[in-house]
């Protein structure tokens, strides 16, 4: 077992290294370099550039270029962020909590509600419920994230004004609130962006642990349990669904970039602060720094979520747990 | 029982007998089919130019009526005739840049495939290491560096990034059939390796190909949409469906027209798409067992 | 008609049992039209090749049939003076398990692979006892010792992957035998297993049978299983019973053309039938049974009469019946031919 995770974060740290490359690639592939990507700003000459340029070592031969650059990766250092005016690690510092806070509980939510909806579609399998549900999951899968979610702001905070219309807090009153009432304030922003990325990311999961109850399904300890006289119900419930669930933990390893992609669009509409939201503006303040430096943050996020997914798939199989 | 009348056509042609059968694929290809015609016939069934701006005064970010169907943008440009473009342009980009990316699939998947042992593993490793950065980053990664990138660029773009699950898909394919009985019969007979590959192993791939096909294409529309949203995708003033919805996105409540119209036109043509996928999938599925 | 040993104090009393599989047009008759009894701390077999409906009677003792199979009306299993065709979801749940269990042939796939061997024991007696869960542990763990486990209560808590083949048919049979159920339908309990752990498993089979009185339904292909534990053997071709009798009669004078094929297919105790396959020819498919004979192209007698009459079960014997015209015209027997399917065959070639 501990091999086993030991060879999956090696593996993992030559992905990252492999994402570094193709950051550092892009760098330098892409017209100009980062220094005169703040051409829009004026009190930034040519003298000033070619400083910073010499500060940074991008007037260094390439190869010494990138080993600087994975040895600045290694310690952390992402670069400079110029829309920020700060290290985009302390950017990116700030902007993540938000969006593993978003992140987690559309886990949670999407997987819950995707495996009740599979549950349902299962023990009525072929009938008309299992049918409309379907049909359901295939609608929000076939959606743009973003634009359910510009359906949902226009929904629930212009048509029917019940959620404030974006950011993670009020933005002018949440310095006078109490302790609870900043609680609630939070509450309030969080739930329609989550509730949005939970319905979207519930839909995938939802068609996946259906497929993989009734692959269970006719395996022969279904039938040994049906022998014993357990309830259709009990038998889904307890013997489909428990080993439906190792399925389901690979489908979470698996759900993490269709996650951080949904919260991109997510955060863009809703304004939350996350790194999603940070990479949109930097977009458009061309800081190209933070724009690699979420990519590769992003990357590492998607690859730790997948060992997470592989290590509790070990743990929860007795067959693998013992090799 | 229903296989022996099917035996004499072509693994494809069986296929598409059978996603016929069902109501559900028929009415998805018939609504398809309207799609991509409206694509095609932009020119004859859009109402306006849709780059006009004919008075950005008077008749700009009107509201739905008889004369502008799906309202008009802040240019006063028709949003119907963008719309409408916006489908030609959006199953164009979809089309190649899928093209793109199955051919890079199926030839590195392939490979590795009838390849194996190291450079199977090699070149399988390589693709994890891309599989593990999630598409859209990568995507925003390259297309911030390139601000405005021409249609072509894009496509390719979105092809070079969307080869990854077709190549894992036909190495797999290709490992199962490598040892199938007919593939040894062949080789007994003294056929070539390139022979075995082009003749035996290809025609058996068309089916699980043209699944991942169409949900390639699927994908490149949902991916073309959201980069051109966050305004990294086509160039403006271009009409695509994500354009279009950009145009709108800094007054959604008051433009909720342009958010409405586009996108109910892409959930429309991704639903169809991933409905004959999986209808496809069904079929495949059940003739190979 | 039939020749049910004690067919008034019968316990299973199966009448003109039919389980057809309805696919698209075709339907295919797996079991047409079987009806036979089993009594009370009886021991019967069931023999024949795969596909000659054997399991699917199993199955549907228990209505575990699954769509697109089902029992056709008309049919009847009759069990502790219930109707189990007609009886409730409720109450054939409470009849599983608990007066009728199973043992299949393989016992890796039959447990369940996350759980634990007692957890999946125990569970039987939570369902059918209503006992705490810690009373059900010590339950399944005196049921594995009773099957012969070795320091049962450290099996108990481990996982079917860690048991061997001998060991989980074992679990099963404590699972089975957990309720001391009046009726326990064994189908190729031995199969899976290597030839010393099969006699192991037979042996223990035959114990438990003796101290609690349960009959067995013993469901095989190979007659050395049949020899050893029943004293009555029902043999199946086609989805029909083509010969029943008692099993020192069955050996001695095998009535049915396909039984004697068995036989032959049997040079030593133990050894599998089908893949010795000398009977020639194989089974048809049960979407088209023949109209007359179901065997007559397997057949060395076959004559004009097996090609348009289905054979009726002819009494043979005080308790001997036997699906074969050879009952009116003995002397045929005499007389044998290649099978059709050899000459056939020959043709063809």
């Amino acid at each position: 077992m501990i091999r086993y995770v030991a060879e999956r974060l090696a593996q993992a740290a030559v992905i990252v290294a492999f994402v570094a490359a193709i950051s550092f690639a892009l760098i330098h592939l892409a017209p100009g370099d980062p220094f005169s990507a703040a051409i829009d700003n004026p009190s930034i000459n040519d003298a000033i550039r070619d400083r910073l340029r010499a500060q940074y070592g991008f007037d260094r031969p390439l190869p010494e270029q990138f080993a600087r650059y994975i040895g600045q990766l290694s310690r952390g250092e992402l670069g400079w962020s110029f829309s920020h005016d700060r290290p985009v690690r302390d950017v990116l510092a700030d902007a993540l909590p938000n969006t593993l806070l978003l992140m987690s509980v559309a886990l949670v939510g999407s997987f819950t509600l995707g495996i009740l909806i599979a549950l349902v579609q299962v023990a009525r399998r072929g009938s008309a419920t299992d049918h409309v549900l379907g049909g359901i999951s295939l609608f929000f899968l076939s959606m743009p994230d973003f634009w359910f979610a510009i359906l949902a702001l226009l929904a629930f905070t212009y048509w029917l004004p019940i959620f404030p219309v974006g950011g993670a807090v009020d933005p002018v009153m949440h310095e006078y609130m109490s302790i609870g009432g900043r609680i609630f304030d939070r509450l309030r922003h969080l739930l329609l962006p989550a509730l949005t990325l939970t319905l979207l990311a519930s839909a995938s999961v939802a068609r996946y642990q259906r497929a993989a109850l009734l692959d269970v399904l006719p395996a022969d300890y279904i039938r040994t349990a049906r022998l014993k006289g357990l309830t259709e119900k009990a038998i889904l419930r307890r013997h489909a669904l428990r080993n439906a669930t190792l399925p389901i933990i690979t489908m979470i390893g698996l759900s993490f970039p269709a996650l951080l992609t949904g919260a991109v669009f997510i955060e863009r509409v809703f304004a939350w602060p996350g790194m999603g939201y940070a990479v949109v503006n930097a977009i458009a303040a061309r800081d190209y720094p933070l724009v690699v430096g979420a990519v590769i943050i992003g990357s590492i996020m998607v690859m730790v979520g997948s060992l997470l997914a592989d290590i509790l798939y070990a743990w929860a199989d007795p067959r693998i747990r013992d090799e | 029982m229903n296989s022996i009348a099917h035996s004499r056509q072509s693994p494809l042609g069986q296929t598409l007998a059978r996603i016929l059968e069902r109501r559900s694929s028929r009415v998805a290809l018939g609504i398809l089919t309207a799609i991509v015609l409206v694509g095609i016939l932009a020119p004859l069934i859009a109402p306006y130019d849709p780059a006009a701006q004919p008075d950005i005064v008077a008749l700009k970010e009107l509201a739905p009526s008889w004369l502008h169907p799906f309202g008009t943008d802040p240019y006063s440009r028709d949003v119907l005739s963008r719309v409408i473009y916006g489908a030609r342009l959006s199953l164009f980009i979809g089309f190649l840049a899928t093209l793109v990316s199955l051919t890079l699939g199926v030839a590195y998947g392939a490979t590795a495939g009838y390849a194996g042992g190291l450079i199977d593993s090699i070149m399988m490793r390589i693709l994890d290491a891309f599989l593990a950065i999630p598409r859209l980053l990568l995507l925003v990664a390259i297309l911030a560096a390139w601000p405005q990138l021409s249609v072509g660029a894009l496509i390719l773009f979105l092809g070079l990034t969307g080869w990854f699950g077709v190549s894992r898909i036909v190495r797999g394919q290709v490992l199962a059939l490598k040892h199938a009985e007919f593939v040894t019969a062949a080789r007994a007979l003294g056929a070539s390796r390139r022979r075995i590959l082009w003749r035996h192993l290809l025609p058996n791939l068309v089916s699980p190909i043209v699944v991942a096909a169409t949900i390639g294409v699927a994908h490149v529309i949902v991916l073309e949409a959201g980069l051109s949203y966050l305004g990294i995708g086509v160039p403006q003033p271009e009409a695509s469906w994500g354009n279009i919805i950009r145009d709108g996105s800094d007054q959604v409540a008051t433009l909720w027209w342009m958010s409405l119209f586009p996108g109910l036109m892409m959930v429309l043509t991704v639903m169809t798409l991933n409905v004959l996928a999986e209808s496809m999938r069904g079929a495949y599925d059940r003739s190979s067992t | 008609m039939t020749a049910s040993a004690s067919s008034s104090t019968a316990l299973l009393s199966i009448r003109d049992l039919r389980t057809y599989f309805h696919m698209g047009s075709a339907v295919a008759r797996s079991v047409d039209g079987v009806s036979f009894d089993i009594g009370a701390g009886e021991t019967v077999g069931i023999v024949g090749e795969s596909g000659c409906g054997k399991s699917v009677t199993a199955l549907s003792i228990l209505r575990l049939i699954q769509p697109p199979g089902r029992i056709e009306a008309g049919s009847r299993i009759e069990f502790e003076g219930k109707d189990l065709v007609t009886l409730g979801d409720e109450e054939i749940r409470h009849v599983r398990g608990n007066r009728i269990s199973m043992i299949f042939q393989e016992p890796m796939s039959a447990l369940n692979p996350v759980f634990t061997v007692g957890d999946q024991v125990a569970e039987v007696a939570r369902i059918h006892a209503g006992v705490s869960r810690k009373e059900a542990w010590n339950r399944a763990v005196e049921a594995l010792a009773l099957t012969g486990i070795p320091a049962a209560a450290d099996r108990a808590r481990q996982f079917p992957h860690q048991l061997s083949g001998g060991m989980r048919q074992r679990v099963l049979i404590a699972m089975a035998l957990m309720m001391k159920p009046a009726l326990v339908i064994a189908d190729e309990p031995t199969t899976a297993l290597d030839v010393t752990i099969q006699a192991q498993i037979l042996e223990l089979l035959v114990d438990l049978q003796k101290k609690f009185g349960t009959s067995i339904l013993m469901i095989t292909h190979d007659l050395g299983v049949i020899a050893e534990t029943t004293s009555r053997v029902i043999v199946m071709y086609a989805g029909e019973i083509v010969e029943e009798a008692a099993v020192d009669e069955l050996f001695s004078k095998p009535h049915h053309p396909y039984t004697e094929g068995l036989m032959h297919a049997m040079p030593h105790i133990g050894r599998e039938l089908e893949r010795l396959n000398v009977i020639p020819g194989t089974v048809p498919a049960p979407t088209d049974w023949p109209l007359g004979c179901r065997f007559r192209d397997r057949c060395p007698y076959s004559w004009d009469l097996c090609a348009h009459e289905h054979p009726p079960l002819y009494q043979i014997g005080t308790s001997h019946t036997s699906r074969c015209h050879l009952a009116i015209e003995p002397e045929r027997r005499k007389h044998p031919h290649p099978p059709l399917v050899v000459m056939e065959g020959a043709a063809v070639a």
